[in-house]
């Protein structure tokens, strides 16, 4: 069985994708198509969009949409809990993390001074929530630098690509996001940070990425 | 009506439709005790777990804390699993689930059209949303045809995608008006058959019987 990730090629959206196939330690490959020209070949003219090929002959399993990815490889593969609840508690890291994106988003959108300031205002305030969030998260599960349980888990994952984005993905929209982002950093969070980067499991995603751990420490 | 054994919800939301309205549907459709609280915004912002709503409260009977979780995806995709709407099957669920994330993108494409200003702006919006709704109707209609035109997305009975693509529709037919007058005119010629069989499918499902009868009535407003 491999997957084919076909993704934008940047950080952004495909990242936990990325890490999640990793960590699956399944055979995968991304493409990157010609866009806009391979949009209305994709399911819902958007990417990501994920292609499990199947080990028995039967047909391609196609599904579209970031988190739905996400949610689907990270129960195949067990990185959800079966548990109801403790799935939910991780899911919603992952909900809360995309509206920090996209109030980040809102931010580069914008196009006058007021509406900046105003937008910019409102990203830390959210980053700051989800900062001292998942840090409370981190504190209560034994400040082992894991959001929940002993191992590599979904919501680790996201947080982890969350903070990416913010010291590296999005340094193209914002050239010193890093230095506004970097101080906010608790303790908590860059052990996070560097738990989920030096787990075994990522091993071969990290060989050939940027090391957030050092661009923080620098 | 449940019994003492399930536990109790309230759903913590604004008096609106919106992001709530499919988990009222399915905290309907899983017949469990639950009510909702309009709180007081901004003032009760800070007392939320992050900040926004909805909130979803689970209060259990055997004395244990609350089970409190937040964002309307997830809170959906909670009950849906919890009362059976979605599959256990993990390439079901998938599909199930796409529809709901695809049903959001459609509204953020609507919402990106009501907070444009300058004309040009407006115009690309508007581009975009067509294309978006188009796109989404014409997926699910083929859904629908391909599941044996039963007036179900998948399988043969009542899921979560179906409960998702109606709630969505009351929203785009109902809802939505107070955010753009004429959206109801600009929705309804795009309902295909097949749609407009789910819609009501859904409605007239008894589960669903005491929530129509004290709230909109959505095929009523589709064939006005």
């Amino acid at each position: 069985m491999f997957y084919k990730d076909q993704a934008l090629s940047a950080i952004g959206l495909g990242e936990s994708i990325r890490l999640l196939l990793t960590a699956a330690n399944v055979e995968w490959t991304e493409e990157h198509p010609e866009w806009p020209q391979e949009k209305p070949n994709q399911p819902f003219g958007r990417l990501p969009v994920l292609i499990e090929k199947s080990a028995d002959g039967s047909p391609d399993f196609v599904i579209c949409e970031s988190g739905n990815i996400e949610r689907y490889l990270a129960r195949t593969y067990g990185f959800l809990p079966t548990d109801l609840k403790k799935a939910a508690l991780q899911e919603q890291v992952r909900d809360i993390m995309s509206d920090v994106g996209t109030a980040f988003a809102g931010y580069i959108r914008a196009i006058s001074e007021e509406d900046k300031k105003a937008r910019f205002e409102a990203f830390g305030e959210i980053l700051d929530k989800y900062i001292a969030i998942q840090t409370k998260t981190i504190q209560s599960n034994g400040n082992t630098g894991r959001l929940f349980g002993d191992n590599l888990s979904y919501a680790d994952i996201v947080t982890y690509s969350l903070f990416k984005n913010m010291g590296i993905g999005f340094v193209k929209f914002k050239a010193d996001i890093l230095d506004i982002v970097k101080p906010k950093l608790t303790p908590e969070i860059i052990k996070l940070i560097s738990t989920v980067e030096t787990d075994p499991k990522l091993a071969k995603s990290m060989l050939k990425s940027d090391n957030l751990s050092a661009l923080i420490s620098a | 009506m449940a019994t003492t054994n399930t536990p109790s919800y309230t759903l913590r939301y604004f008096g609106i439709m919106g992001r709530g309205e499919t988990s009222r549907l399915l905290l309907e459709a899983a017949n469990v005790e639950w009510t909702e609280e309009n709180p007081e915004w901004p003032q009760e912002k800070a007392n939320q777990p992050f900040g926004t709503l909805p909130v979803l409260i689970e209060k259990s009977v055997d004395g244990s804390p609350d089970f409190v979780i937040c964002e309307s995806g997830c809170i959906e995709r909670y009950l849906a699993r919890a009362y059976g709407f979605l599959p256990s099957d993990l390439k079901k669920a998938a599909l199930q689930e796409q529809v709901r994330d695809q049903m959001h993108d459609v509204a953020a494409a609507f919402f990106r059209t009501i907070g444009a200003v300058s004309e040009e702006d407006k115009k690309l919006a508007q581009k975009g949303f067509d294309e978006i709704f188009d796109k989404f109707i014409a997926i699910q209609t083929k859904n629908v045809k391909d599941n044996d035109n039963t007036g179900y997305l998948f399988g043969n009975s009542l899921s979560f995608a179906d409960i998702v693509l109606y709630g969505f529709f009351r929203n785009m037919v109902i809802g939505f008006v107070q955010f753009k007058a004429d959206i109801a005119e600009y929705v309804k010629p795009k309902l295909t058959p097949e749609i407009i069989k789910l819609i009501s499918t859904v409605e007239t499902n008894p589960k669903f019987a005491k929530y129509v009868a004290k709230s909109d009535n959505l095929v009523a407003a589709v064939n006005e």
